[in-house]
């Protein structure tokens, strides 16, 4: 081969490899956004699941202790979002903040207070309690939905930015790995597995 | 909200995933959405107003049955117009792994992704070696359902990460309101054993049944099987033996109204099913209708039947179980109307009003996690419907 073809040779093969590190990089980027907005979207679950929960503490349809443990662990999820605004990194980071043990509280005393009889009763009596209720069980759904489609998001950033390519060239930048968040958001109840 | 459906199996033929994919669009539009269902069709096949044709399907074996599917350059664009005037808010995409126009649509979107995956079928060697190839493009999906336990395991096997379980709906008001016929409700010592599916398909299980039947029909002569489903009824009856080909009535494919009234009316419906099942929406429609059911074990069938409380079970494939069970069933009224009050229950859990509730669910949250420009302004904007 003369040397103008080998020239040509390696640009074209230069050429290759530059589409594909961007290719990958813009791809990796698209991850990373989608993670952020998946974040973003369980976080507002979050804050709708601790607000609807604290107006059905406030409605009278529970006893006064179960409406005030609810009410306790709503506010302290509520102050943890509000604190959180003001820091600089809210949906930059990719980081949950340590919210986990929170929300679970919440969780946990949600499933505490709201056995399905009480529920059952609840809903039966109607008017604001029923009404927060199922505020509550549409808002835990929206959770658990939220942070199922984030972590999903996260693992595929995670196999991407496992491959050699990416950490050679540094593709991802200075961006934080995101890491899955784990929490218990198991209110509503499964209506049994199928 | 606009939404955009796709199906990768043609609208010509009826099927499971295109009645979720038909039934679900309904609901929504009953809701006050607006939906838009991209299927392949041939040309002159009647569509329902919501339907738009992706072009004419070309049957190929695809996953162990034949599928109508539709590929190439003109169906690509045929998609990718169909995505851009449509201009919705997201696109909700049936079985996104199949090569057809789930494909298609998936590399066209540009909007939010909801998949659904229906299949808990691994048998493709074709779609496991698809995978990285389309990975790129999954990455789209931002919301991942899956049918079932088993599709979800596939999706976990496969793509890795998880899928929220949402079952398939069925209108159990609309089967609970069937009403009986007599020709097809059983008598004394002439009870009537209902089966539905392709008749000449063998995974839907009429062999074995026709396997079973001798025992049966020997233990009550008067026994009258009913056969709901297309396919060649003569090919089937040359199959079965003379004493059970002439217990049989093939009542070739019919319509909604009728299969509801065909599950209300007989004594018992059979799901003799041999595997590639990841649902049962037939043992839902079955319950909902008010049939006790007796279906093989298969772990989908065993879940929809609430771990085998509001149904029997035989062992998969196995003739003679089939005819043990299908026997004591038969002589003992008490046990089918137990199965039949709880079948009727279990139903509710798959009714279309809680399955859509769930689904738009979904929609709300992925359209939450929609990227946005920097800010908190829409942070706690309630719904994400327009």
């Amino acid at each position: 081969m003369s040397a103008l073809e080998w020239s040509a040779l390696v640009l074209a093969l230069v050429i290759l490899i530059a589409w594909y590190l961007s290719y990958s990089a813009a791809r990796l980027d698209r991850l990373h956004a989608k993670v952020e907005g998946a974040l973003s979207a369980l976080d507002a679950a979050l804050v709708r699941r601790a607000e609807a929960s604290l107006e059905l503490a406030n409605s009278g349809a529970l006893d006064p202790a179960s409406g005030f443990l609810i009410a306790g662990a709503a506010s302290q999820s509520l102050e943890r979002t509000t604190e959180r605004a003001f820091e600089s990194d809210l949906l930059e980071g990719q980081h949950f903040a340590g919210s986990e043990g929170v929300e679970s509280e919440l969780t946990e005393v949600l499933l505490a207070a709201l056995p399905d009889d009480v529920i059952a009763r609840t809903r039966d009596d109607g008017g604001l309690g029923a009404a927060a209720l199922e505020r509550v069980e549409a808002a835990g759904l929206r959770v658990q939905l939220a942070r199922r489609f984030h972590n999903d998001a996260v693992k595929e950033v995670q196999r991407v930015r496992g491959k050699r390519v990416v950490q050679l060239f540094r593709l991802a930048g200075h961006a934080d790995l995101p890491q899955t968040v784990e929490l218990d958001d198991s209110f509503p109840r499964a209506r049994d597995g199928s | 909200m606009r939404v955009g459906l796709v199906s990768p199996y043609s609208f010509d033929v009826p099927g499971g995933v295109q009645f979720h994919i038909r039934d679900l669009a309904e609901q929504l539009i009953d809701q006050g959405h607006e939906a838009s269902v991209l299927a392949p069709a041939d040309e002159g096949t009647v569509l329902p107003p919501y339907v738009v044709s992706a072009g004419r399907a070309v049957p190929i074996r695809y996953n162990g049955s034949v599928a109508r599917l539709n590929f190439g350059p003109i169906a690509a664009a045929r998609v990718g117009r169909w995505v851009s005037d449509g201009d919705f808010d997201l696109l909700h995409i049936h079985e996104p792994v199949t090569p057809s126009v789930a494909v298609l649509a998936l590399w066209a979107a540009t909007s939010p992704v909801v998949a659904t995956f229906h299949t808990s079928n691994l048998r493709s060697r074709a779609m496991q070696a698809a995978y990285p190839l389309l990975r790129p493009s999954l990455e789209k999906i931002n919301g991942r359902i899956a049918v079932s336990e088993d599709a979800r395991r596939t999706v976990t096997t496969h793509l890795g990460g998880d899928a929220v379980v949402i079952p398939n709906g069925v209108r159990t008001s609309y089967f609970g309101a069937a009403r009986r016929r007599p020709q097809w409700c059983g008598a004394p010592g002439r009870p009537t054993i209902a089966f539905l599916g392709r008749i000449d398909e063998p995974r839907k299980g009429l062999p074995v049944l026709a396997e079973a039947m001798p025992e049966v029909l020997r233990a009550l002569p008067g026994a009258r099987l009913l056969v709901v489903g297309p396919g060649s009824s003569e090919a089937a009856r040359s199959r079965m033996p003379a004493e059970v080909a002439a217990a049989t009535e093939f009542l070739g494919a019919v319509s909604e109204e009728d299969k509801a009234a065909l599950l209300a009316s007989a004594d018992i419906y059979v799901a003799p099913h041999t595997g590639g099942e990841s649902f049962g929406i037939v043992l839902v429609e079955a319950m909902a209708a008010g049939a006790p059911v007796l279906a093989s074990d298969l772990p989908a069938f065993v879940r929809v039947l609430d771990g085998a409380r509001a149904g029997a079970t035989f062992r998969t494939g196995q003739a003679g179980d089939l005819a043990t069970q299908l026997t004591g069933l038969l002589h003992d009224r008490e046990r089918r109307d137990e199965l039949a009050a709880r079948g009727r229950r279990r139903a509710e859990v798959f009714d279309w009003d809680v399955v859509t509730r769930q689904v738009t669910a979904v929609y709300e949250t992925v359209l939450d996690a929609r990227p946005r420009p920097r800010g908190v302004a829409s942070l706690r904007q309630g719904g994400g419907s327009r």
